[in-house]
């Protein structure tokens, strides 16, 4: 398994309300395996997904990256989980908007400490296979929704992480567009062998998913 | 590598041009200002470095060059005597009143000799035989008191102390801290405009060493046979005189003030649009943190956006500072930038650049990955 999570509670404190908003939430990626989180608005799945993406930490239970326990690391190690074994797609894209699609790709790629030459072999590598090779100089203001988000994808999968992580990827996409992007996104992590997590509330991802994880009120349902 | 902070930073290119601007402005400021300061100090010792005297012997407690007392002339001739001095001369140093042709008066500083060559005075004739002031009811006049005088040339008649001198010949360089212009005539005459003032007295006395003598053994014993005058070496004297203006008057506070003034307004101005820029781009930080980026990759950010516009502001200011030089030269004013100056406002650029990030540091420490998944 590649991300795992067992009996994870999230509670936020905003003076003295406390907020739950996870109950003993548990799940879990395969590797090659594509999971679509379901659930509706204030479910608790974006937090779920951060928590799984090692950006929030949980008031209890464990979390697993690559069979690594991550539920006890510092700020520093986390950013170091994510920079080895994750990926993400956003809602919003959050593209670098003074850098090219290439540059895009190889500034995560630098991040993640491939550097020079093979930095942008693998960004141009990555930019082909989302499809995007006649664009690789342009700059995200250039391009389509669905291109801005195959750019984020090709970003995701820079440096080859074990999971991808994907935050409404269809949000800001029309049907056919957010349809094709699902697609390539599919095929992408199974040729790759990634782990696709992605939260939705897009039926069109129950189509290319293998399973689906839906959560009410902070408590998985199934 | 891909660089994130250069190309952010060029991406908005009015944002850029203001920081630069900022940066430049508070350059040209400090360099211009210690530079007029720097050419202003320069004049108040020029004539003591240019002046081949080894030793000046001033009245006891003389604060600087332009404000001598005087002393008995006769003193020279028991300076002649001590061993080891192989010419010594009264120097003459008065302000005189001078009559110009609009009606209006002004003040001029005059350096009076017997023998102007013997002590290289005056060091930069511009026309003119500085002997023909023995000869007559002459002067020689710097161009620079075109400022103040207005226009003239040699031949010209000028009232002095209400007598008619003719302006034999001109000068070049030849100013004071005082601003006001410089002439030289002969000494007999100079005293005899200020008969009262002047009269059988001096300023100075210059003093020249035999080839090979000791300065100190010569300087204590002229020192112990004139208890109630100074004797000073010529660089002594010279930093005595540049000295007062810096430490006894408010010029120099005046000036350091400016020069912390110049740095401010480059601190405030490049640390509001570096933070105004951060926040602006939070959300993108925000993305550098969630794909696996550190606090310290988003300093080097911060750093490198703040190097870049310390670099091309500080080069804009400098080419203003240095344009401003010719134009400064037009009204007799000197900017002075020494390279050594010209480099510690380079680096102090970048440092004020680099603290001016600072501000933006705290708060991309805090900044959240997760305000990434919020639309």
């Amino acid at each position: 398994m590649v991300l795992q999570c067992q009996d994870i509670t999230k509670t936020f404190h905003e003076g003295k309300v406390a907020t739950p908003v996870l109950r003993g939430a548990s799940m879990h990626v395969d590797q090659g395996e594509v999971v679509a989180l379901e659930g509706p608005s204030g479910s608790g799945k974006t937090t779920l997904l951060q928590i799984l993406g090692c950006i929030l930490s949980p008031t209890s239970g464990r979390v697993e990256i690559e069979d690594q326990d991550v539920s006890q690391l510092n700020a520093r190690n986390l950013a170091m989980v994510r920079k080895r074994s994750l990926g993400f797609v956003f809602q919003q894209f959050n593209l670098f908007p003074a850098l090219t699609v290439l540059e895009n790709v190889e500034y995560a790629l630098n991040l993640k400490g491939v550097v020079g030459k093979a930095a942008k072999a693998e960004a141009k590598a990555l930019v082909d296979a989302v499809e995007l090779s006649e664009r690789g100089n342009y700059l995200p203001r250039d391009l389509s929704g669905g291109q801005k988000q195959r750019v984020a994808i090709a970003r995701a999968m820079a440096a080859k992480p074990a999971a991808i992580l994907a935050d409404e990827p269809t949000a800001n996409l029309d049907s056919q567009v957010g349809g094709q992007v699902l697609e390539l996104f599919r095929n992408l992590a199974r040729k790759e062998n990634r782990g696709l997590l992605i939260v939705t509330h897009d039926p069109k991802v129950r189509g290319i998913a293998d399973r689906v994880v839906n959560i009410k009120d902070g408590v998985i349902q199934s | 590598m891909v660089d994130l902070g250069l190309k952010t930073l060029l991406h908005d290119k009015t944002k850029f041009a203001i920081t630069v601007a900022g940066v430049a402005f508070a350059v040209t400021l400090v360099l211009a200002q210690v530079g007029l300061f720097n050419g202003l100090l320069d004049n108040s010792d020029l004539s003591i470095r240019k002046c081949s005297a080894d030793l000046w012997i001033t009245s006891h407690n003389t604060a600087n060059v332009d404000f001598p007392q005087r002393f008995p002339e006769t003193i020279v001739e028991r300076v002649r005597t001590v061993p080891g001095v192989s010419r010594a001369d009264n120097l003459l140093f008065s302000y005189v009143n001078v009559a110009l042709p609009s009606g209006a008066s002004e003040n001029a500083v005059v350096y009076a000799l017997k023998d102007f060559k013997a002590w290289n005075l005056p060091w930069d004739i511009k026309d003119g035989q500085i002997e023909d002031l023995r000869r007559g009811r002459f002067l020689f006049l710097d161009e620079g008191a075109r400022r103040r005088f207005g226009d003239f040339k040699t031949g010209d008649f000028r009232e002095i102390q209400e007598t008619r001198l003719r302006i034999v010949g001109q000068t070049r360089q030849a100013q004071s801290f005082t601003t006001n212009p410089i002439s030289f005539m002969d000494y007999d005459l100079l005293a005899s405009l200020q008969p009262e003032f002047l009269g059988g007295k001096t300023s100075y006395i210059l003093v020249r060493l035999a080839a090979g003598t000791d300065v100190g053994t010569v300087r204590a014993e002229i020192q112990r046979r004139l208890p109630y005058q100074d004797v000073f070496t010529r660089d002594e004297w010279a930093k005595k005189s540049r000295d007062y203006w810096v430490v006894n008057t408010g010029i120099g506070m005046n000036a350091y003030l400016t020069v912390f003034l110049g740095c401010l307004v480059g601190l405030v101005v490049v640390g509001q649009t570096l933070y105004t820029s951060t926040m602006e781009h939070i959300k993108e930080f925000g993305t550098v943190k969630a794909i696996g980026g550190t606090n310290r990759d988003i300093y080097a950010i911060l750093a490198r956006q703040a190097t870049v516009a310390a670099a091309v502001g500080f080069a804009f200011g400098l080419a203003m500072a240095l344009s401003l030089k010719p134009l400064a030269e037009k009204i007799y004013l000197k900017l002075i930038m020494p390279v050594p100056f010209i480099l510690l406002v380079g680096v102090g650029t970048v440092l004020m650049c680099l603290a001016a990030a600072m501000l933006s540091f705290r708060k991309v420490a805090n900044i959240d990955p997760g305000l990434v998944f919020r639309s």
